[in-house]
């Protein structure tokens, strides 16, 4: 048999698998959007005209982003700790990181409706203190929505970093020092430029993460902060109103690959290592 | 601007291990000093305690009168050449050499000026704008030494420079970096378990072990005179023979094998220890011969070396190797006595 | 090596961890509480919540459903892309190089959409049941893992070994069982356990294809938690994390827990 042969036989079902179980759907959902009787582009028009689905999306675009920056800088001033913690403690630091994001999401949202509810842990010891005298509304609003997308995606980014930093060699930052760097011109100058194109990974999966997530924005959010992917669902599921969530779904496949594709091409653009 | 090095009773420790014991060294103005040792001898921990990565446990250590003990590793000023190079990866050729005077805040236009300059002094003209990983081993190794020279450090130090280039590029660097330390007179310090290399480039050389200097001196003295069986063993003396002073006689000291017999050493040519001690040589410290005064020995394998024939040779005291005239092959199995050679053989004392 | 980090920092990483890991121990504490009604600290300690998952039949079968459909899922997923992955490794030149792309898709289209173009086109459209769709959709799910993982230990792995066993009479396919498999085990044990946990976790996907009588434990969960919000819920979320710790102790039994920051 010719190796060629041989290797498409056995590229064969998975290959056929996501064609047909994969490609044939969601190519068929982005076609559906094409399909009105009023034209083409009919879908779009009513999702960009109409002021409530284009505050839905700028309110997931902007929760998204805010979540991305509080992640990066609560991620890369965590991961610093943790790449030069010493080896015991390394270790539990790195478990304390895995074990949430191992965790089910919704377990994960559930805590935050423990502790930001009407009755819950932090109005409680908010009255206890006395900084306010009735309980405080705090859930389904863009804030409890952040602070919950915030808690999953931070141990993404401290593993995502710790793996950069650890993978910058010790050699450069001390030949730096050699060269007469101060340890925060050596940040500057070496250890953070290297460290960006890790960084913008890190970044992007935090982005589409949040930016596509449901179960959190569903449980902290709820109606009044919906989000892209709770729209989707609720258009799909409860609407019936196919054509629109396939709308919501092509915008949302078009954000989040516009975002990888620029990115990635900034984080080669920023690495021009190469071999 | 050239100053010496003087590293005093220094100690070092990583967790309980001890690396460094009471280590003294003093290398001279202009001076190029290797340390030279497997590895795990303390020759890189020596290095990182002088670079300042490592903070000694005891001792000092100074350029010319300045205490640099505790001064931290970016204060030094020391050029430091690595054995990975550790070129900055996010930075062109340019860069990577300017970064130094950067942190000095030498303003940019000068900053390229002399960094073009020290790229065109180590032939690396046309390169500026390359990045490390567009550049070949042999080009990295120039970059990286660049990028230590321009700083006109008063010391300069070598990491295993060499150890990642191949066989031919590395006898040229090696060449290459005397010349550019002879030229700026500058002192340094070279790390490096190749003998050969350390030989070839040094002033002088420190052979280490287990954290201590074991023998300093110039390499002509390392390689004929060493001073203790582990120099004598790293320089490629393979018989060691242990021998007792038993009196003497008109023809010398006699000295008196394992097995009972015995040998003559002239009073002119050897100098005796101690009552016990070793006999140190090389194959060729020890001529094979049919009769004479000298180590009873039978014959085993001969192997041809092109210049000689070398023979392992049976004794009361063990194996030992040496080499024969091509003119008369002898067979396994030959009884002979091997004649010690003044000028090849020492005598070290006998260690407990 | 001088690891000086400034305290400032220390204190900000401390309130990370206690940021992390805080939002757990409360659930812990409220699943104990003897309340029927989420409170912390618990009052009263009870393990009646507990007890109360399995008299709600709900979690009882989405539970098996979750941990069948994981499991099924990933086999699935490992029998067509172990040999997809090898082929990859195997055979550089002769595949077209989009086809490694193809198969890491499922983790660019978001989830949501990919459980929703799932439902209108092979639920509904094709009329696939709802064990099926899950199933679908939870192989699609992890396929990227199987082969990206098994594919990182393949190329790094000798084919002269393997082609050393053949020319020593060894048939292909017995070449790739004794020879290949045992050496990429760590791959396919790590792509196992990443796939399963996925699974098991996803709500995106399985929220538009769980469908009457058939659901999995974290859709129950929600729904659940959109009628009742009692204790119950912190003791399933205590059982999920359960879960989390059994997955993670057989992380660190077959490869080490530093596999994860690889």
């Amino acid at each position: 048999m010719k190796p060629r042969l041989q290797a498409w036989l056995l590229a064969f079902p998975a290959t056929l698998f996501v064609g047909v179980c994969l490609g044939w759907p969601v190519l068929s959902t982005l076609a559906t959007t094409f399909g009105e009787e009023a034209g083409p582009f009919a879908t779009y028009v009513k999702f960009f005209t109409s002021a409530f689905r284009v505050t839905v999306l700028t309110r997931t675009f902007e929760i998204a982003v805010i979540t991305t920056a509080i992640s990066v800088v609560i991620g890369f001033a965590t991961a610093w700790v943790v790449a030069r913690a010493p080896g015991r403690m390394k270790s539990i630091l790195i478990i304390a990181s895995v074990f949430p994001l191992l965790t089910s999401v919704v377990v994960r949202s559930f805590a935050w409706l423990v502790i930001l509810g009407k009755n819950g842990i932090l109005n409680k010891a908010l009255l206890f203190i006395g900084v306010t005298d009735e309980p405080l509304s705090m859930l389904y609003t863009e804030g409890s929505v952040i602070v919950a997308m915030v808690y999953l995606f931070v141990p993404l980014m401290i593993l995502t970093l710790v793996g950069v930093l650890e993978g910058i060699p010790r050699d450069l930052t001390e030949a730096a020092a050699s060269l007469g760097a101060t340890p925060a011109a050596a940040f500057r100058q070496v250890v953070f430029p290297m460290a960006v194109p890790g960084l913008i990974v890190g970044a992007v999966l935090v982005f589409t993460g949040s930016f596509t997530s449901y179960a959190t924005p569903q449980l902290l959010g709820g109606d009044r902060q919906m989000m892209m992917g709770t729209f989707l669902y609720q258009r799909a599921m409860v609407i019936f109103d196919w054509v629109g969530a396939s709308t919501i779904a092509a915008v949302m496949v078009v954000v989040t690959l516009t975002t990888v594709l620029l990115m990635s091409r900034l984080a080669r653009k920023l690495n021009p290592v190469v071999g | 601007m050239t100053v010496s090095l003087t590293i005093d009773n220094v100690s070092a420790q990583y967790g309980s291990t001890r690396v460094l014991e009471d280590l003294s060294l003093k290398v001279a103005e202009g001076e190029l000093v290797s340390l030279l040792g497997a590895s795990g001898c303390g020759k890189t921990t020596t290095l990182r305690a002088v670079a300042g990565f490592l903070q000694p446990t005891a001792g000092t250590i100074r350029l010319g009168d300045r205490d640099i003990t505790h001064v931290p590793a970016h204060a030094r000023n020391i050029g430091l050449v690595f054995q990975t190079y550790a070129l900055f990866p996010h930075l062109s050729t340019l860069d990577n050499v300017a970064f130094g005077l950067r942190q000095r805040g030498v303003a940019k236009a000068e900053r390229h000026k002399r960094a073009h300059e020290m790229i065109e002094r180590v032939g690396l003209k046309g390169f500026a704008d390359r990045y490390p990983g567009n550049l070949s081993g042999g080009q990295r190794q120039r970059v990286a030494l660049a990028r230590a020279l321009v700083i006109e450090p008063p010391l300069l130090m070598f990491d295993e420079p060499l150890s990642n280039l191949d066989a031919k590029l590395r006898i040229d660097m090696r060449v290459e970096i005397r010349r550019m330390q002879r030229a700026g007179g500058t002192t340094a310090l070279y790390v490096t378990h190749d003998q050969e290399e350390a030989f070839s480039i040094s002033d002088r050389v420190a052979i280490m072990n287990q954290g201590r200097i074991m023998q300093l001196d110039v390499p002509e003295v390392l390689y004929s005179r060493p001073a203790n069986a582990f120099v004598a063993d790293f320089v490629g003396f393979v018989n060691m023979i242990p021998m007792q002073a038993g009196g003497e006689d008109d023809k010398g000291t006699i000295a008196k094998m394992q097995g009972g017999a015995s040998l003559h050493l002239s009073k002119a040519d050897f100098t005796v220890p101690g009552k016990d001690f070793v006999l140190a040589t090389r194959p060729e410290g020890l001529s094979v011969a049919l009769e004479g005064d000298g180590i009873p020995a039978q014959l085993g394998l001969r192997t041809y070396l092109g210049r000689a024939y070398q023979y392992r040779c049976t004794t009361a005291a063990g194996e030992v190797i040496a080499n024969g005239p091509l003119s008369e092959p002898l067979e396994p199995g030959t009884n002979v006595v091997l004649v010690p050679q003044p000028d090849q053989c020492c005598l070290l004392p006998a260690e407990s | 090596m001088n690891t000086r980090i400034h305290p400032a920092l220390i204190a900000f990483a401390t309130l990370t961890f206690i940021f992390l890991i805080g939002p757990l121990i409360i659930i812990i504490g409220t699943a104990l509480s003897d309340t029927t009604f989420l409170t912390f600290p618990p009052q009263g300690l009870s393990m009646r919540w507990f007890a109360n998952i399995f008299e709600i039949s709900a979690f009882k079968t989405t539970m098996v459903t979750s941990f069948t459909l994981a499991i099924l899922g990933t086999l699935l997923s490992l029998t067509i892309g172990v040999p997809a992955a090898y082929a990859l490794a195997r055979y550089r030149i002769e595949l077209p190089k989009f086809l490694a792309n193809l198969f890491v898709l499922p983790i660019l289209v978001p989830e949501i959409v990919l459980g929703f173009s799932l439902l209108k086109s092979v639920a509904t459209g094709a009329g696939a049941s709802i064990w099926v769709s899950l199933l679908i959709g939870h192989a699609l799910l992890v396929l990227p893992y199987c082969v990206r993982v098994v594919g990182a230990s393949l190329n790094s792995f000798d084919f002269s070994v393997e082609e050393a066993a053949i020319s020593l009479g060894c048939p292909r396919w017995k070449a790739f069982f004794t020879i290949v498999l045992p050496n990429i085990r760590a791959g396919v044990i790590a792509a196992f356990i990443l796939a399963f946990i996925t699974s098991i976790n996803d709500v995106s996907v399985s929220i538009f294809l769980t469908g009457p009588g058939i659901s999995t434990l974290p859709i129950q969960l929600l729904a659940h938690m959109e009628q009742f919000f009692d204790p119950t819920i912190a003791a399933v979320s205590v059982l999920l994390m359960g879960v989390t710790v059994a997955v993670m102790a057989v992380v660190e039994w077959t490869l080490g827990l530093t596999f994860l920051t690889k």
